[in-house]
């Protein structure tokens, strides 16, 4: 939090108007391009070529651009906001309702180069309500509701209400279900995703389980192990969400995230910010590197495949033509450390991050 | 488990401590021939259709054909096996309380709390163990002295096998950090070699405040032993220059016992809960010239200091725990130690504690350890000879031969297997336990009625309507 | 000079595919009256093969060799018990048709320290908070990861409490704030009045659809036991008694054979003629040291002797407890420590519990066609001077404790 101090944005150009971005290197997601020029207009991507056009202002970085990151789990934009116990089963409750555009830590989470996160009521009973995408410059809403949480963990359950058992909580889950108008309904027809709240291993059979029964799509968050069960979660269709990973994490969890790669299971991380510090979203993805996960992997986790598990997928998380602006200069590649966001695009809206410490180029100077 | 309150187990105990005794026992003259049909004599092969004769106490002769005098007992059971009485090396049991709040306190004794009727001493008699250790527990630096004593008899003086047989160290305490607990012991050796330091200066000095304080502790300083001084015996490093002219009546009556601990006269028990403890204990022990006399009682992970043990060569306890369960960091899988056998292969001398006294008694942990495959002679031995040994008193326990001590216990069958009973039990010559008349056996292993249930056997109860308490007058219909 | 190993960890399930085995013993203890000396078993794609004296020429694919001292069937335990507090629904407390089935973890460790102690299948039942707490579920204690694959039956028995568990944690309703704890029953014969009330409310609604009245119909149907936990003589006869009421009102005509089994029976020893009026088997819990189970039960250890010779079909079990000295194995043996034979003891760890879940087609014995569900002993079982060496799971192996034991080896 203390880095929001040093961190200060202004901004470049205003939302009408064309822009063309330079960089030394543009990810688009699907490739690297050297050299490339990227068109923003009207807040959308409008192409990704070798030129700028004629009579359109040229941006030019030494670095590298690529799409905003998105972050898949945590209460930030509305702390305090997030948990309610009172009663088991809250399914009509928005937390996008909840969010404070103003709020202190979307704006470090914006200046760390994540450009959207997805904000999630707490795990309680067996359904705390529902998710909301929202974009860390300004608050704005880019999905609500975007999942049903349902909670399979124990978090849910307490010594004095219902459910007080897993087999109850199960009882429970079958009653709500019965239901037939509102979120739940929503969920049942696949009109909207939902998000199990998992810790242990059992949790993540019980909910693949009742997913398949109910032929639910969605994303599993918050079993660090779930890599041990990649084979039985692809045949079920869900994504996962990884906790976010740290220094101290075992190798046992960074080699079960690495299996999700390999039995291509969709995954994102959950940064938990304000938590978690916002850095420790690339930390994340750069710690399963070294368990063997490729970059191109890694990369889609913390952009492409994150807005998908987010139910953006075709709005943001690549370069792409038609695809909203949010995108992030790097000052250098995104995957190591020692890069820091310099100017981030919000719907093409471009504000640049000022840091106390200069970047390590500067300093060479 | 619930227990029986305190009043009716004292009242119990004390009808059950006098219906023990067969009704034809001597009078307590030790002399008794035992005639079985097969003697474990643990000291070489079994005798089939021994016989062994005890006069005075002791055994005077084991064989398959022995003569006895005219007018002695005789126990003749050829259906029961003979076996020398187990031997509990260590034991915090049989006492009022197994822990005082003192930190430092050699100067106590377990005679004095000791409880000569507690259930434990049946117990004891009922699985067999005819001497157990008494000790105090480990919440303390430096505790009371020990004593071996016999699980028999209505006084303290009457069961005492060996008085003072060791005293009481302990490394570890809940609660408190281990460097702290390691200083406090330190700092009782210290205080010790401090107070005798003194002694000598008020000596020198002409002072005579160690004479007056012996008398205030109403020793009398003026006898044959007192008067005399002579230098420190032992081998510890550290010694008092010009001890010898303190007379040792002057030692303070706190400090003698640790003075007699550190000159090799007495015995240590040390209890350590780890591997760690096991370190420091035997770094005290050295620093401290006790290290010959020391007998680790161990806990917890203190097994992975057997390499440690094995070099400075002192005997163990093993906990009642045989195996060591810990969970692997990795796998998260649990791993299990059996822990007899990493001594074994060390060779380390070991012996064991019961787990129960009442149902998992040593007898239980000597079978346990066959089946983790340690030999049979030394899982046995390991309950029998070697505390025996560690305890000092090899020459008087353990086994059945010639010249020790007549205790035996007559079995119903192999010593190690559960459905064996003692069926009798003789110490120091005396028939002292027959289970016919065991009324606690028939309670616990064979059931008694319930004063307010319905007799076994009976068709009364289930004809009475459990609401109005009336006969049934309708027979419940079939299935 | 014999080796010891020292420590010695249980099989990773890596060991996915079954073997086919062929067992050596000095002792095959069939459970069936028929034993062998020096005999052989076979195991073929997960099931017992052959039992015969002498293995012959067996022309088949090659197999694994075992050898020990003794064999028998996995033990059975039917008193097994989660005992985490989530495992039973308490904001009710009648709650027949949750499972806990879906409360299992199959990563636990508890199922590695059941495989190392000799148990093939248990029941698992919920911890008993509630007075009906649901249906419990037998299981082999490895296999896949999966509870779904380990089950043997699902909602296998209905289980309930008589006595003060269920009632423990209930309190008057009386100035503080409001829980659900704050209710009905907080007596023995509160828990009793539950039991009728649901019994004869299932019975006035017998056609209802709600999934907790059809489980009740079933059992006072007599589709599935009603295991009951009775620990003392009062608590065995009120359920002794509740089901001859159920058999003898016209209330219940046509639901009217409701199958009990008490579990926990620790006093059935006092009052054997009521068990064996009302075909009621028990479940004994483990023999207490000093006499005295926990709820003040008074259990002697010819217990199990007295209800043989009575006539009640007993099985002994841990009762959910880790400790090692309430282990099932053990509790065998001090059965027959207390005059029971071993054939009997046998029994009562395999062949009868096997019975009691309706499981015996496939467990309980060694006989052709059963699942392979095997433990290998160094010595006589039950003897605590013997261990289990190696345990067999539908035909996979899933423990093996040491090799060169002293001559009574595991070898391969």
């Amino acid at each position: 939090m203390i880095d929001i101090l040093f961190a200060f944005a202004t901004a470049v150009l205003p939302a009408e108007g064309t822009l063309a971005i330079r960089a030394r290197a543009v990810w688009t997601g699907a490739a690297v391009l050297e050299n490339a020029v990227v068109v923003v207009a009207d807040g959308r991507i409008r192409s990704v070529g070798a030129e700028a056009p004629r009579g359109v202002e040229v941006l030019e970085h030494p670095g590298v651009l690529t799409a905003g990151l998105i972050a898949l789990h945590g209460p930030a934009g509305a702390v305090g906001e997030t948990s309610d116990g009172t009663r088991p089963a809250l399914p009509e409750a928005r937390v996008g309702l909840a969010v404070d555009p103003r709020s202190v830590e979307l704006v470090a989470l914006h200046a760390a180069g994540i450009t959207s996160i997805l904000v999630t009521p707490d795990p309680a009973g067996i359904t705390a309500g529902t998710s909301a995408l929202v974009r860390t410059a300004d608050g704005s809403i880019l999905r609500d509701p975007a999942h049903l949480s349902l909670v399979f963990s124990a978090e849910g359950l307490a010594g004095n209400r219902a459910p007080t058992s897993r087999s109850g909580a199960l009882a429970m889950l079958d009653e709500l279900f019965a239901g037939t108008r509102g979120h739940v309904a929503d969920a049942k027809a696949g009109r909207l995703p939902c998000l199990f709240e998992v810790r242990e291993r059992d949790d993540v059979q019980r909910a693949v389980a009742f997913a398949r029964q109910r032929k639910l799509a969605g994303a599993l968050h918050g079993a660090a192990l779930s890599g041990e069960l990649a084979s039985a979660i692809r045949g079920s269709g869900l994504a996962v969400i990884s906790p976010v990973l740290g220094v101290g994490t075992p190798r046992r969890v960074l080699d079960a995230v690495a299996q999700l790669a390999k039995e291509e299971v969709p995954f994102g991380f959950g940064l938990d910010a304000p938590w978690n510090h916002q850095d420790s979203l690339r930390l994340s993805a750069v710690l399963c590197l070294r368990a063997g996960l490729d970059r191109a992997a890694a990369w889609r986790a913390l952009t492409a495949n994150a807005a998908r598990i987010a139910g953006a997928g075709d709005r943001v998380g690549r370069i792409e033509r038609g695809l909203d602006a949010d995108l992030v200069l790097w000052s250098g590649d995104p995957l190591d450390l020692a890069s820091r966001a310099e100017v981030v695009f919000t719907r093409g809206v471009a504000r640049t991050i000022q840091h106390a410490v200069p970047a390590p180029e500067e300093v060479r100077r | 488990m619930t227990i029986l309150p305190k009043p009716a187990a004292a009242a119990a105990g004390l009808l059950v401590a006098t219906v023990c005794l067969a009704p034809e026992a001597s009078a307590g003259d030790g002399r008794l021939v035992i005639k079985v049909g097969r003697i474990v004599t643990n000291a070489g092969p079994d005798i089939e259709n021994g016989t062994i004769v005890i006069e005075g106490g002791r055994i005077r002769s084991v064989g398959k054909d022995a003569e006895s005098r005219w007018d002695a007992e005789v126990l003749d059971h050829p259906e029961l096996v003979a076996f020398p009485g187990w031997v509990e090396a260590h034991s915090m049991r049989g006492m009022d309380r197994p822990n005082e709040n003192i930190e430092v306190a050699p100067f106590l004794d377990v005679r004095d709390s000791i409880d000569p009727i507690s259930f434990y001493f049946e117990d004891c008699l009922r699985q067999g163990v005819l001497a157990i250790n008494v000790q105090q527990g480990p919440l303390c630096a430096v505790g009371a002295q020990g004593r071996v004593v016999k699980p028999f008899g209505l006084t303290i003086e009457e069961m005492t096998l060996r008085p003072a047989s060791g005293i009481k160290i302990s490394t570890t305490r809940p609660g408190r950090s281990r460097a702290l607990q390691a200083q406090s012991v330190r700092r009782a050796f210290r205080d010790l070699r401090t107070h005798l330091e003194k002694l000598v200066q008020d000596k020198k000095d002409g002072r005579d405040t160690a004479r007056r304080e012996a008398l205030f502790q109403g020793r009398d300083p003026d006898t044959a032993d007192n008067k005399k001084g002579r230098a420190m015996e032992g081998s510890a490093p550290w010694k008092v220059k010009d001890f010898e002219i303190v007379p040792r009546g002057h030692v303070d009556e706190k400090q003698e016992p640790l003075l007699r601990l550190v000159e090799g006269k007495l015995m240590a028990f040390v209890s350590c809960d780890g591997a760690v403890a096991v370190v420091q204990a035997l770094e005290i022990a050295r620093e401290n010239g006790f290290l010959a006399n020391t007998v680790l009682v161990l806990d917890g992970d203190a097994w992975k200091a057997a390499d440690r043990i094995a070099e400075a060569g002192v005997p163990v306890v093993l906990s009642p725990q045989l195996l060591y369960t810990e969970r692997d960091p990795i796998t998260g899988k649990e791993i299990e130690t059996f822990v007899p056998g990493v001594f074994r292969e060390k060779k380390v001398r070991f012996a064991l504690q019961s787990l129960n006294p009442s149902s998992q008694s040593l007898w239980f942990q000597a079978a346990t350890c066959v089946g983790y495959g340690i030999p049979r002679d030394e899982a046995i031995a390991a309950a029998t000879k070697v505390p025996a040994d560690i305890l000092r008193l090899g020459d008087r326990l353990g086994t059945i031969e010639k010249g020790k001590d007549g205790n035996i216990l007559l079995l119903s069958g192999d010593p190690l297997a559960v459905t064996t009973n003692v069926q009798y039990v003789v110490l120091d010559g005396n028939l002292v336990y027959d289970r016919s008349k065991d009324r606690r056996v028939m309670q616990i292993l064979e059931g008694v009625e319930q004063p307010n249930a319905a007799p076994i056997g009976t068709d009364d109860a289930e004809d009475v309507d459990p609401h109005s308490g009336e006969k049934k007058t309708k027979t419940p219909k079939k299935d | 000079m014999s080796l010891l190993p020292i420590a010695f960890l249980a099989l990773a399930a890596q060991e996915t595919t079954t073997r086919a085995w062929t067992i050596q013993a000095e002792r095959v203890y069939t459970g069936t009256g028929r034993n062998l000396e020096q005999g052989f078993v076979v195991v073929n794609g997960g099931k017992i093969a052959a039992v015969t004296p002498d293995v012959g020429g067996d022309g088949g694919r090659p197999r694994d060799q075992l050898r020990a001292y003794a064999v028998t069937a996995g033990l059975v335990d039917a008193g097994v018990r989660v005992t985490n507090w989530f495992s039973v629904e308490q904001s009710s407390e009648v709650t027949p048709h949750l499972r806990v089935a879906d409360t299992l973890d199959p990563f636990a460790l508890d199922w590695d320290r059941q495989v190392r102690n000799g148990v093939t299948t248990v029941l698992v039942s919920p911890v008993d908070r509630n007075v009906i707490g649901g249906l419990s579920v037998v299981l082999k204690t490895a296999g896949p990861d999966s509870i779904a694959e380990r089950t043997v039956k699902a909602d296998a028995v209905l289980r309930g409490s008589m006595g003060s568990d269920p009632s423990a944690g209930n309190r008057p309703a009386s100035g503080r704030p409001a829980t659900f704890y704050a209710r009905r029953p907080t007596t023995r014969m509160g828990v009793e009045w539950e039991w009728r009330n649901a019994f004869f409310t299932a019975a006035e609604n017998r056609a209802s659809k709600d999934p907790g009245t059809s489980t009740l119909v079933a059992a006072l149907q007599g589709k599935l036991p009603i295991f009951v936990q009775a620990w003392v003589t009062q608590d065995i006869r009120t359920a002794v008694f509740l089901r001859e009421e159920v058999q003898a009102r016209p209330e219940f005509a046509g639901m009217n054979t409701p199958r009990f089994v008490i579990d926990a029976a620790a006093e059935a020893w006092k009052e054997p003629q009521l068990l064996v009026r009302s075909k009621t088997p028990v479940v004994l819990p483990p023999f207490p040291a000093e006499g005295r189970t926990r709820e003040g039960a008074q259990m002697a250890w010819n217990v199990a002797k007295v209800l043989e010779d009575a006539g009640v079909p007993f099985a002994l079990s841990s009762h959910g407890s880790g400790e090692v000295d309430s282990r099932l194995a053990m509790q065998a043996g001090y059965a027959m420590s207390g005059g029971l034979g071993f054939d009997s003891a046998l029994a009562a760890v395999t062949s009868t519990p096997a019975k009691l879940l309706g499981v015996d087609q496939r467990v309980g014995t060694i006989e052709v066609g059963k699942d392979a569900d095997l433990v290998l002993w160094s010595g006589e079982p039950f003897q605590p001077g013997s261990r289990v060496v190696a345990t067999i799971v539908d035909g996979v192996l899933r423990y093996e404790g040491w090799t060169a034991v002293q001559g009574a080896a595991l070898t391969r």
